[in-house]
């Protein structure tokens, strides 16, 4: 039978490289890596595959651009679907639904990640815009978070104390899990986040979310195929987006992006028939501290303004009730760059799974999965759960 | 034109060359829509407001207030020296732009709606403008 709705949509496959500081591969490398891994999770082989997201990253590919139907030259498979202008995390997510949906494929593979691009250079190259409207001034990636994050202290100043905790509760996180870069480093305390080499105010180094290496995969395919597969089904339950202004060239206004997330939440709630409180896991996109306490805000875990707070409350640690970024996050397992919002749902499925490990959530059922924030002016997430 | 003024591409030479003209007489512009008289910045191909391909540059007094504004602790790339600051102006005019804040009382970082006012640093051989707290 056809697949009809979103929850007819099942992750069977997730595949996650190694994550290193820096990778003695290439992207493309990477990403072929994390495909077979995603696909032999799957069960499935790569002629399986009839729809592709992904970016040609090169070195070793195609000058031309876009190129990422040169992805079935590779996987020696013709396909009848192809996504390349977000092929990472939900939006590749949401399109490869969108694909299944209307008939123009049955499996999408979503690989991506980053490998032999990080130099020695004192912030990584992608997270400075050469805009000419931002490079000269000196703006990068988390200053233009930073920008937000003044404004948002200098309304509600306890909130720092707060972010600094829940950096160092992830970063906690992260530490114990023998897959994530940071591991065995800590425990941190509030203290230490505070204290650690300043970046750019508010924030320090320990606030910040890692610049790593590495790929990840996911497979999508009907629920009904799923069925066969052997792995349990996670379905997808809701989905939003929301797109305000291109990243890191505008500077972001405060008014505007600190709730952004709010919209999408709704309408991915609404898909889902479900609320926050049915939440589980919360594998949010932790590019800094502050940025995780402004999501439980704009996704209606908590009001305005009591983002730090409602972490300290329910706890967001492994044995609190609203476990976040399971894995260690963005700030400790990894930030692979445009591949990082696909960990997030590789994460998610894991959880939901029940094959997360020591890390495991018990009773995880319904996750949600976000990519980009404030800063970045643009904004989504899935709800993810298993299929019943 | 064929100095470069700090556009990248011919396209983007061809939105924001006059603005890098401007930068180099120390005159600082925005476009103005001719049909619905808003200022805007980034320079697009049209007005955000009622998307008319009719406006030109004209030139801002250079007063107005922060909107947000940081200290860069950590240098981005070689070539800038730390900690320098980093602001985002609302000028008198209704837009907003991106630039860094140089001297002012004690070379303090401004607070939010800090009036400030234009001045202009060289950097890399570009001419830039940059704001100063006004007391």
């Amino acid at each position: 039978m056809a697949p009809r709705t979103l929850s007819d949509i099942a992750i069977v496959g997730v595949g996650v490289t190694a994550q290193e500081k820096r990778s003695a591969r290439n992207s493309l490398q990477v990403a072929l890596d994390a495909a077979k891994l995603a696909l032999a999770d799957a069960g499935l082989r790569h002629t399986d595959v009839d729809g592709i997201a992904a970016r040609w990253p090169g070195p070793g590919g195609t000058l031309l651009d876009p190129g990422s139907a040169d992805w079935s030259t590779l996987l020696g498979v013709p396909v009848g679907w192809i996504g390349d202008s977000y092929p990472q995390g939900i939006p590749a997510l949401v399109d490869a639904a969108g694909a299944i949906l209307t008939g123009q494929a049955t499996t999408v593979l979503i690989t991506g990640g980053q490998a032999g691009v990080l130099g020695g250079g004192r912030v990584a190259s992608y997270t400075q815009p050469g805009n000419e409207f931002v490079a000269p001034f000196g703006a990068f990636t988390a200053a233009h978070f930073a920008l937000v994050a003044q404004r948002h202290l200098a309304r509600y100043p306890h909130a720092r104390r707060g972010a600094a905790e829940i950096a160092a509760t992830i970063r906690n996180t992260g530490s114990a899990n023998p897959d994530a870069i940071m591991h065995g480093r800590g425990p941190f305390t509030a203290e230490d986040v505070l204290g650690a080499t300043p970046v750019v105010d508010p924030f320090t180094l320990l606030d910040l979310c890692l610049a790593s290496e590495g790929g990840a995969a996911i497979v999508v395919t009907t629920l009904e195929r799923a069925r066969d597969l052997p792995r349990p089904p996670v379905v997808l339950l809701g989905a939003g987006m929301e797109w305000l202004r291109q990243q890191y060239v505008d500077p972001p206004r405060y008014e505007q992006v600190w709730s952004i997330g709010a919209r999408a939440a709704a309408t991915a709630f609404g898909q889902a028939g479900i609320g926050p409180s049915d939440v589980d896991v919360a594998q949010l996109y932790d590019v800094n501290s502050l940025e995780v306490a402004r999501q439980f805000e704009a996704l209606g875990f908590c009001g305005p303004g009591e983002g730090t707070d409602f972490a300290s409350a329910t706890g967001i640690g492994p044995d609190g009730k609203l476990p976040t970024c399971t894995d260690g996050g963005l700030l400790s397992f990894s930030h692979i760059g445009w591949g990082a919002p696909t960990l997030k749902i590789a994460e998610s499925v894991r959880q939901l799974r029940g094959e997360a490990g020591d890390r495991q959530i018990a009773g995880a059922e319904v996750a949600v999965a976000a990519g980009a924030g404030s800063g970045a002016q643009y904004y989504n997430l899935a709800l993810l759960g298993r299929a019943r | 034109m064929t100095e470069f003024t700090g556009a990248t591409d011919p396209e983007a030479e061809e939105l924001t060359g006059a603005f890098w003209a401007a930068a180099r007489r120390r005159e600082l512009v925005r476009p103005v829509c001719g049909d619905c008289g808003r200022s805007f910045f980034t320079p697009q191909l049209a007005c955000p407001g009622c998307l008319s391909e009719n406006w030109t540059y004209r030139t801002s007094s250079g007063r107005g207030t922060v909107y947000s504004a940081t200290v860069v602790r950590k240098p981005p790339s070689p070539g800038f020296e730390v900690p320098f600051r980093l602001g985002v102006v609302d000028l008198e005019e209704g837009w907003s732009m991106l630039a860094n804040l140089v001297g002012g009382p004690d070379e303090r970082l401004p607070g939010i709606d800090a009036p400030v006012e234009l001045t202009w640093i060289e950097r890399d051989g570009r001419v830039l403008p940059a704001f100063t707290e006004v007391v």
